[in-house]
C-alpha cells in the first residue's frame, strides 16, 4: 500500500534523522513559517482549528490545553512526554529514533505558541538509543540556530533538554512525570492544581505526547483545513496505530482517524495468521476494554471507539486470535499494572497484586467459581477509587474479558486447567 | 467562610477546609489513615471515601476542599462498599496478628475493620514477606508487614521535623518504610511515629509486649521533663508507668513529644531511686526519719526562734504541694524563709509571658540565649509548624553560640551572654534615639562597645520594631533582659510575647503558691544560712550543688547549717552534707497542678504508688504538723482561682520603674576559654535506663575547629581541662553551633565533672598533660 | 567517590534550573560507569547535592533501571509484555535461564550476566524483544537466543 507520510516520514526518506537530510526535505520550514507569519496566539488558534487531540491516550484537544495557561508572567514550560510504556504502543519510539527533527521542530513551534522559555523531552529510561538520537538532533538544532537565544532572529528563545527516566511506567502520567523530572519518586501529584497552573518547578506547564507535537509542523505547513479534511469533525487528522499480536505484519501505521479497525488489521497489518480467527482486539493500549470481532467495522476515532465499548487510547492495537488463552492474556496485562503500580494508594497497590495472584491461579487450573466473583468485586473496589488513572487502567481488559469470555474463565475452573495449556505461545503450533 | 451540608447537617467552615475536617466539626467521624491535619492532605490510603452530590465518583474527603453549597454523604451503600473494599485491600498483606500486637485494641485498622470491614477473608494467596520487628532505633521498632504505607511517619520525620531519617524504599507492593542505610534514626522526635502509626507497624521498644488494653490504665497527664509540660497520656500497669504517649488537645496541640519525654518516664523506678530514709548515714524507716526531722525542727525553733529554718524548693512538685510547704513553713515552722532553687538569674513577670499561640501567630521569633530544640524540644516543632504555614517567618538568635539550625534557619547574632540586654538596648536606641524609656535604658551603657556594627544594630532594631507579632524565647541567663523586654513590649505597637525556657519546670506553679521565684530570694536565703541567721535547711527537691550556680555559697551554706534535710527522688550532689535524706513521691505518684512556660495549668495524674517508703509531700507535712501538736486543716487555696480557663491571668504590663542596665565586668583576658551553659533536656538530671543507649558521655561541646585541633572525632572524646582550680578530665564533642575557644556544658548535668566548670585556661589531649 | 563525580554533579546542577532535577542524570552517569549504585554511591551522591541520604535512596529505589544490587557486566532484559509473550518471550526466558544456569533476577557466578524481566519495551512489532545493556535485539530467535544475545559482548550503556 503506497502512502504519503506526514509523521513517519522516515519511512520514505532514508536518514531523515540527520539534520541535512531533514532540511533538504523541507525540514524546519514550518518553524520559519510559524515565526514569520504567526503570532503565538494565532498558532494556538491554528491548532485549535485543526482539532488536533492529544495522542498520549486521553485525546484532550491540544489547542484548548495550550489556552489554559494563565497569563500571569510566570516562566512557562513545555514538557514532551516520551515515556511510552503502555503495552502494545510503540509509535513514539519510532518517531524519536527515526524522525527526531520533526519532533524537535514541533517542540520549538509549540514553545513559541505557548510562550514557553524552556522545554523538556522526558524520555523513557529504556529508550537509550532514542535518547541518544534526540540528544544528537537537539545538538544539531542548536548548531543550526533553531534552539537557544533569538531563534532565526525572531526574538524568540527556547532551550530544550532531553531528560532520561529510569524505568517506571507511572512516569508517563503527566504529574508523576513532572515529579520525576524534578528528581523525585514518580508518585502522581494531587490535582488541582493542574500542570497548566502549577507544573514543572511550580510554573505553568504544558505536557504533550510525542506524536501530538510531531503533528504540529505538518499542521503549520499544510494548514488546519488539510488536517480537518481527514478523520471526523470531532476526531480530525492523522494517527499512528501500533499493531501487534497475532497479525501477519505487526507495525506502525499512520492513517487518518476514522479508518475502520478492520482495514487497519486486514489491509495494513495483513490480517491474522493463516487459519486463524480474530478472537478479540485491544484497540488502544493495554488499559482499554476488549472489542469483539463484531466491532471490527468500528471507525477508529475517539467517539466511535468509545461508542463501541472501548477507547482509542494511545492507538496500541493488540490483536488476539483464537489460539490465545484470554485468561492468560488478561493475567499478563494485569501483572503489568502490579509491577508498575507506584504503591502510593491502597486499591491500586494491593488490588493489582491480588488480582494478579487470582488470575494466575485460575490460569493454572487452581481457581474456584468463587474466585470469578471475587475478581469482579476486587475490580469494583478498585474502579474509580484510586489516586490516579493507573488503577483503573488495570481493569479495562479484565472487566471486558470477564464479560465476553466468562465461559473461558469458567472452563479453567471446571477443568482445573487451562484448556489451551496455560501458554500464551505454543512453539509446536507455530 | 463556606457553608455546606454533611449527612443532612449544615456546617460553616473556613475556606480550604477538607471535607473530613468539616465533618469532624459536626462530630462525624470519617475514617482516615494517611491523613493527618498537621501533615496536610496526601490522598494515599483512600479510606476516607465519601460521596459528594453531583460528582460522578466517590471522592477522598481528605483531599477534597469544601465548596459553597456542597452536599456530602459520609454514609450510604456506595461509601460503605468503598470503605469495605479499601479495608480488605489493606488486610490482604497484613499479618492479622492482632492477638500478639501491642496496638491490638488501640488500632485504627482493627477498629475500622470491626466497624466497616469485610466479614471474612477472601484472600488466599501468600502474603508478601517483609521485615518484622526491625529497629528504627533503640526505642522504636518497625514491623513492615503490618505497615499500610500511609506515609505518616515518613512525612512527619521528613517534612514536619525536617530530619528525614525514615524513607520509602522500593515501589508498588514491595514498598517499605525503612531508615537511612538501615542505620538507627537519631532524631530526638522519632517516638512520635509510634503515635502517628494508625496500625501496629511502629512500636515502642520499651513497651514491647508489656501491656494489653485490658490490663493497662491510661492517665491524662503532662510531661515533667522540661518547661513545655507536654500534654500526654501515661500508661500504667501494676503500679508501674510503662509508656508515655502524646495527648492531642483539639485546636491547640498536636500531641507531639520528644523522645526524652516519651521514653524518660522510668526515673521513678530507676535503680538509684531513693526508697528508704537516711538519717546521719544510716537507713531508717520513713516514720522514724519524719520524727527525727520534726525533733530537729522543734529543737531549732526552741533554740533560735522563728525564722531559723529555711526551705528551698526544687524538683517536680505540684503547685498544691508547694502551697502546703509554704503554709507549713509559715504556720508550723514559723518561718517565711522559703525560696525555690534557681539556676539562672532572670525572672519574667507574668505580664510579659506569652503562650504557644504567640508562636503560632509570630512573624518574627528571637531566641535569646536558648536553642529551643535542645531546651524545650516540642517548641521547636511548634516553630516548624509555624514555618510551614508562614515561610516568611523571621528567626533570629541572640547569644554566645549559634541558636538557629538547619531545621530552623535564621540569623544569629553572636553576643556574649552578659551583653545580650545591652545588644537589645542599643538596637532599640539606634531606631528610637529620642524615646525617654530607651534613653533611660542605655544611659549607663552608652559608651560600652559591642562587637557588632552599627548597621547590624540598626537592622536588628528595625526588626524589633517592625515585627507584627514578636515572640521571644528566653533562657533567663541575662537577668537584665527582663528590663529590656518590658521596655521593648512598651515601645512596640504590636504584640510582644516572651516564653521563659528556664526551670524549675513548675516554677510558675511554685510562684502561684506564694514562693518567691527570684534568684535573689534563694541567694539571700543561702547567705543567711552561711551567716548563721538560718540554722536548719530543708531542701525539698532542690540539689544545690547541681543546680545553684554560686557553688561556693551553696557549699558554705550546706556546711554551716546545723541540720540539712533533703527530700529527693535520686541521690543529690549535696549528699555529703545531708543529715536526713527523705524519700519523696514525685510526678506520676501524686496528683496536682503544674504550670508550664505559657502559664498554663495542667493536672499531673497520680497513676502509680510511690515505691518503698517514698511518700507524698503531704504526708510529711501533715505528720510534722501533728508532731508539732497542730491540727492540720486544709485551706481553700486553689491555683485555678488565678486562671482564666486554664491560663494564668496576666496583669497589665507596667514598665519597670527602674530602667537601667548593669555594666558587665571587664572581659577576662584573651586565652581563657569562655564557658557557656545551656539547658539541654536530655541532660537535665533525671536518670533513665530506657534512654541510656541513646545517651552520650560527651556532653560538653566545642567548636569543630577546636575539636580538630584536639583530634576529637564527631562522636566525641576526652580532653584534659586546666582550670583555675586544677585539672579535670572532661568529655566533649564538636558542635558547629559553638564558637571557637568556647566550651559549652549542659546545666544540671548528671555528669559530676560538668558542674561549675569555671576559669578554664586550656584544653589538651590527655596524653599531653604534663605530669604533676 | 571518584574525583570526576564532583565535576559531573556541578555540570548537571548547572543544567537544571530547579529542584533536584540533576539527581537522576548523575545517577545514570555514575551507574553507566560503575555498573550499579552501591550504598556508598548513594551516600556520595547525597553529599554532592547536599541532599538527605534518605531522599536519594528513596528516589533511586523507585526506578527499576537503577540497580541497587550489584549486577553482571551485561544486563539482559527480556520483554515479558503481552505482545512479546504472544511471540514466545516466556520460552525465550526459559532458554536463557537454562543456558546461563540462573533464574530470572539472578547474576551468573562469573559476574558476566544478569537476567531480568522487562515490561513492554515498546517494540511489539518486533516481538520477541530483548535488551542487552539497553540495546535492542528484535525478533530474537527462540531456538538459539544465546547466539544473538550472549554471543558478542554488546555495546556498553553510555548516558547521553
Ligand atoms: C498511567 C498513565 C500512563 C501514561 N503514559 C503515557 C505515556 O507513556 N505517554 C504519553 O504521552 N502519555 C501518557 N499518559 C497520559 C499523560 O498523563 C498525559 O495525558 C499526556 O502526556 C498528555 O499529552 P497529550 O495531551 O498530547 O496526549 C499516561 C497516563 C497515565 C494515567
Ligand atoms: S493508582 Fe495509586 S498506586 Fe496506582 S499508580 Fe496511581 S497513585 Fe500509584
Ligand atoms: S485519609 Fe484520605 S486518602 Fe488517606
Amino acid at each position: 500500500m503506497s502512502q504519503k507520510y506526514y509523521l513517519l516520514r522516515n519511512r520514505e526518506i532514508p536518514n531523515i534523522d540527520q539534520m541535512a537530510v531533514y532540511q533538504s526535505h523541507g525540514g524546519y520550514e514550518a518553524l520559519k513559517k510559524a515565526l514569520n507569519e504567526y503570532k503565538p496566539e494565532e498558532l494556538v488558534d491554528l491548532v485549535k482549528k485543526s482539532g488536533l487531540r492529544g495522542r498520549g491516550g486521553a485525546g484532550f484537544p491540544t489547542g484548548m490545553k495550550w489556552g489554559f495557561l494563565p497569563n500571569d508572567g510566570r516562566k512557562r514550560y513545555l514538557v514532551v512526554n516520551s515515556d511510552e510504556a503502555e503495552p502494545g504502543t510503540y509509535k513514539d519510539r519510532e518517531i524519536i529514533e527515526q524522525n527526531p527533527h520533526q519532533l524537535i521542530e514541533g517542540i520549538i513551534i509549540s514553545s513559541y505558541a505557548t510562550k514557553a522559555r524552556e522545554a523538556y523531552i522526558y524520555c523513557r529510561g529504556e529508550f537509550l538509543f532514542g535518547a541518544e538520537q534526540l540528544q544528537r538532533a537537539v545538538a544539531e538544532a542548536y548548531a543550526a540556530g533553531y534552539l537557544g537565544e533569538n531563534i532565526l532572529g525572531s526574538g524568540f528563545s527556547v532551550d530544550l533538554k532531553v531528560y532520561r527516566g529510569a524505568g517506571a511506567y507511572i512516569c508517563g502520567e503527566e504529574s508523576a512525570l513532572l515529579e520525576s523530572l524534578e528528581g523525585r519518586r514518580g508518585n502522581p501529584r494531587l490535582k488541582p492544581p493542574f500542570p497548566a497552573v502549577a507544573g514543572l518547578y511550580g510554573g505553568p506547564t504544558v505536557v504533550n505526547n510525542v506524536e501530538t507535537i510531531t503533528n504540529v509542523p505538518a499542521i503549520v505547513t499544510y494548514g488546519a483545513d488539510w488536517y480537518t479534511s481527514m478523520g471526523t469533525a470531532k476526531s480530525p487528522g492523522l494517527k499512528i496505530f501500533s499493531v501487534s499480536g497475532r497479525v501477519v505484519r505487526p507495525d506502525n501505521y499512520e492513517i487518518p482517524l476514522a479508518t475502520p479497525l478492520r482495514t487497519l488489521i486486514d489491509d495494513y497489518a495483513g490480517g491474522v495468521l493463516p487459519g486463524r480467527r480474530i478472537k478479540a482486539v485491544i484497540p488502544g493500549g493495554s488499559s482499554v476494554p476488549l472489542l469483539l470481532p463484531d466491532k471490527l467495522d468500528t471507525p477508529l476515532d475517539y467517539e466511535s471507539v468509545l461508542q463501541a465499548g472501548s477507547m482509542l487510547g494511545s492507538g496500541g492495537c493488540i490483536v488476539l486470535d483464537d489460539s490465545v488463552c484470554i485468561v492468560g492474556a488478561t493475567a499478563r496485562l494485569v501483572k503489568f499494572y502490579r509491577e508498575e503500580s507506584c504503591g502510593k494508594c491502597t486499591p491500586c497497590r494491593e488490588g493489582t497484586y491480588w488480582m494478579t495472584d487470582v488470575l494466575e491461579r485460575i490460569e493454572h487450573g487452581l481457581g474456584t467459581e468463587e474466585d470469578l466473583d471475587t475478581l469482579m468485586d476486587i475490580a469494583d473496589n478498585i474502579g474509580g477509587k484510586c489516586f490516579c488513572p493507573l488503577g483503573d487502567a488495570s481493569l479495562g481488559v479484565l472487566v471486558s474479558a470477564m464479560k465476553f469470555f466468562r465461559d473461558e474463565f469458567e472452563a479453567h475452573v471446571r477443568e482445573h486447567a487451562c484448556p489451551m495449556g496455560a501458554k500464551l505461545y505454543d512453539t509446536v503450533n507455530h | 467562610m463556606i457553608r455546606l451540608t454533611i449527612d443532612g447537617q449544615e456546617v460553616t467552615v473556613p475556606e480550604g477546609t477538607m471535607i473530613v475536617d468539616a465533618a469532624a466539626r459536626l462530630g462525624i467521624d470519617v475514617p482516615v489513615y494517611c491523613y493527618h491535619q498537621a501533615l496536610g492532605p496526601l490522598g494515599a490510603c483512600r479510606m476516607c471515601l465519601v460521596q459528594v452530590e453531583k460528582m460522578p465518583k466517590l471522592v477522598t474527603g481528605c483531599t477534597t476542599a469544601v465548596t459553597e453549597g456542597m452536599v456530602v454523604h459520609t454514609q450510604g451503600e456506595a461509601v460503605e462498599k468503598g470503605r469495605k473494599g479499601v479495608l480488605e485491600f489493606l488486610l490482604i498483606n497484613h499479618p492479622l496478628d492482632c492477638p500478639v500486637c501491642d496496638k491490638g485494641g488501640e488500632c485504627y485498622l482493627q477498629d475500622y475493620t470491626f466497624e466497616y470491614g469485610p466479614g471474612r477473608g477472601r484472600f488466599q494467596e501468600p502474603k508478601i514477606q517483609k521485615v518484622k520487628n526491625g529497629p528504627i532505633n533503640d526505642l522504636v521498632l518497625i514491623d513492615q508487614e503490618r505497615c499500610v504505607l500511609c506515609q505518616r511517619c515518613v512525612r512527619f520525620m521528613g517534612e514536619y521535623v525536617g530530619e528525614p531519617h525514615l524513607l520509602l524504599e522500593g515501589r508498588g507492593v514491595e514498598t517499605v518504610v525503612t531508615t537511612v542505610e538501615h542505620q538507627p534514626a537519631t532524631s530526638q522526635f522519632t517516638g512520635n511515629v509510634i503515635d502517628l502509626c494508625p496500625v501496629g507497624a511502629l512500636l515502642s521498644a520499651p513497651y514491647y509486649h508489656k501491656g494489653r488494653p485490658w490490663n493497662i490504665e491510661r492517665h491524662s497527664t503532662i510531661c515533667p521533663h522540661c518547661p513545655v509540660g507536654c500534654s500526654s497520656l501515661a500508661t500504667t500497669r501494676e503500679s508501674h508507668i510503662i509508656r508515655m504517649e502524646g495527648r492531642p488537645v483539639p485546636d491547640r496541640d498536636w500531641g507531639w513529644l520528644c523522645d526524652r519525654g516519651r521514653f524518660g518516664y522510668d526515673f521513678g523506678y530507676h535503680p538509684e531511686r531513693i526508697t528508704d530514709s537516711w538519717v546521719q548515714q544510716k537507713t531508717t524507716s520513713a516514720a522514724q526519719a519524719t520524727r527525727d526531722v520534726a525533733e530537729w525542727m522543734q529543737r531549732t525553733l526552741t533554740q533560735y526562734g522563728s525564722g531559723s529554718i529555711g526551705f528551698v524548693l526544687g524538683g517536680h512538685f505540684t503547685a498544691e504541694e508547694a502551697h502546703l510547704l509554704r503554709r507549713f513553713a509559715h504556720d508550723v515552722a514559723h518561718t517565711d524563709h522559703i525560696a525555690m532553687v534557681r539556676d539562672v538569674k532572670g525572672y519574667l513577670p507574668l505580664s510579659l509571658n506569652g503562650t504557644f499561640e504567640d508562636v503560632a501567630q509570630a512573624d518574627a521569633v528571637i531566641f535569646v540565649g536558648v536553642d529551643p530544640y535542645e531546651a524545650v524540644p516540642v517548641v521547636h516543632l511548634k516553630l516548624r509548624d509555624r514555618l510551614h504555614h508562614f515561610p516568611q517567618l523571621q528567626v533570629m538568635g541572640v547569644g554566645p553560640r549559634r541558636l538557629t539550625r538547619e531545621t530552623m534557619p535564621g540569623q544569629d547574632y553572636l553576643i556574649d551572654a552578659e551583653d545580650e540586654a545591652i545588644f537589645f538596648a542599643k538596637a532599640l536606641a539606634s531606631r528610637l534615639p529620642n524615646d525617654s524609656r530607651v534613653q533611660a535604658l542605655i544611659a549607663s551603657i552608652q559608651d560600652y562597645s559591642l562587637p557588632v556594627s552599627d548597621a547590624d544594630l540598626e537592622v536588628f532594631g528595625q526588626k524589633l520594631l517592625d515585627a507584627q507579632h514578636l515572640t521571644l524565647l528566653w533562657d533567663g541567663e541575662n537577668s537584665d533582659m527582663a528590663t529590656v523586654l518590658s521596655v521593648l513590649a512598651d515601645v512596640r505597637e504590636n504584640p510582644t510575647a516572651v516564653l521563659p525556657t528556664f526551670g524549675p519546670v513548675n516554677w510558675r506553679g511554685y510562684e502561684q503558691a506564694g514562693i518567691d521565684p527570684q534568684y535573689a530570694a534563694v541567694e539571700d536565703l543561702l547567705t543567711k544560712v552561711r551567716n548563721g541567721d538560718i540554722h536548719m535547711l530543708v531542701l525539698w527537691g532542690a540539689d544545690l550543688l547541681r543546680e545553684f550556680p554560686d557553688r561556693k555559697l551553696a557549699q558554705q551554706a550546706l556546711e554551716k547549717a546545723d541540720y540539712v534535710v533533703s527530700a529527693q527522688v535520686v541521690p543529690p550532689l549535696d549528699m555529703p552534707y545531708i543529715d536526713a535524706l527523705l524519700p519523696v513521691a514525685t510526678w506520676g505518684e501524686v496528683e496536682g497542678t503544674y504550670v508550664n512556660m505559657e502559664g498554663r495549668l495542667s493536672i499531673g495524674a497520680a497513676g502509680v504508688q510511690p515505691p518503698g517508703q517514698a511518700r507524698p509531700t503531704r504526708s510529711y507535712v501533715v505528720n510534722w504538723a501533728r508532731l508539732f501538736r497542730q491540727e492540720w486543716q486544709d485551706d481553700a487555696w486553689d491555683v485555678f482561682d488565678n486562671a482564666e480557663g486554664d491560663v494564668l491571668i496576666r496583669a497589665d504590663a507596667a514598665v519597670a520603674s527602674e530602667i537601667t542596665l548593669t555594666r558587665p565586668a571587664t572581659k577576662p583576658a584573651d586565652g581563657v576559654w569562655t564557658v557557656i551553659q545551656g539547658a539541654w533536656v536530655v541532660e537535665n538530671g533525671l536518670p533513665s535506663e530506657i534512654l541510656e543507649p541513646r545517651e552520650t558521655e560527651f556532653v560538653g561541646r566545642i567548636s569543630p575547629d577546636d575539636a580538630a585541633r584536639l583530634q576529637i572525632g564527631a562522636e566525641g572524646g576526652y580532653v584534659q581541662a586546666q582550670t583555675s582550680e586544677g585539672s579535670v578530665l572532661i568529655a566533649v564533642r564538636p558542635d558547629p553551633a559553638i564558637m571557637e575557644h568556647t566550651l559549652w556544658i549542659p546545666r544540671g548535668s548528671r555528669h559530676d565533672w560538668a558542674q561549675h566548670l569555671e576559669g578554664v585556661l586550656t584544653l589538651m589531649r590527655p596524653e599531653e598533660v604534663p605530669s604533676v | 567517590m571518584k574525583p570526576e563525580w564532583k565535576e559531573w554533579a556541578r555540570e548537571f546542577k548547572e543544567q537544571y534550573p530547579g529542584a533536584n532535577s540533576a539527581l537522576m542524570p548523575l545517577l545514570h552517569r555514575i551507574q553507566a560507569h560503575e555498573g550499579w549504585l552501591s550504598d556508598e554511591t548513594i551516600h556520595d551522591v547525597a553529599t554532592l547535592f547536599d541532599l538527605p541520604e534518605s531522599y536519594v535512596e528513596s528516589v533511586a529505589s523507585f526506578y527499576s533501571l537503577f540497580y541497587r544490587h550489584k549486577v553482571g557486566k551485561n544486563v539482559v532484559h527480556v520483554c515479558v509484555g503481552l505482545s512479546c509473550a504472544l511471540a514466545g518471550s516466556d520460552h525465550l526466558m526459559e532458554k536463557l535461564e537454562h543456558h546461563l544456569g540462573i533464574k530470572e533476577g539472578q547474576t551468573t557466578a562469573d559476574g558476566e550476566y544478569t537476567l531480568l524481566e522487562a515490561e513492554c519495551l515498546a517494540a511489539c512489532n518486533a516481538a520477541p524483544v530483548a535488551q542487552v545493556n539497553l540495546r535492542y535485539f528484535e525478533r530474537v530467535d527462540l531456538e538459539r537466543p544465546e547466539e544473538t544475545l550472549l554471543g558478542t559482548s554488546s555495546e556498553k550503556e553510555v548516558t547521553p
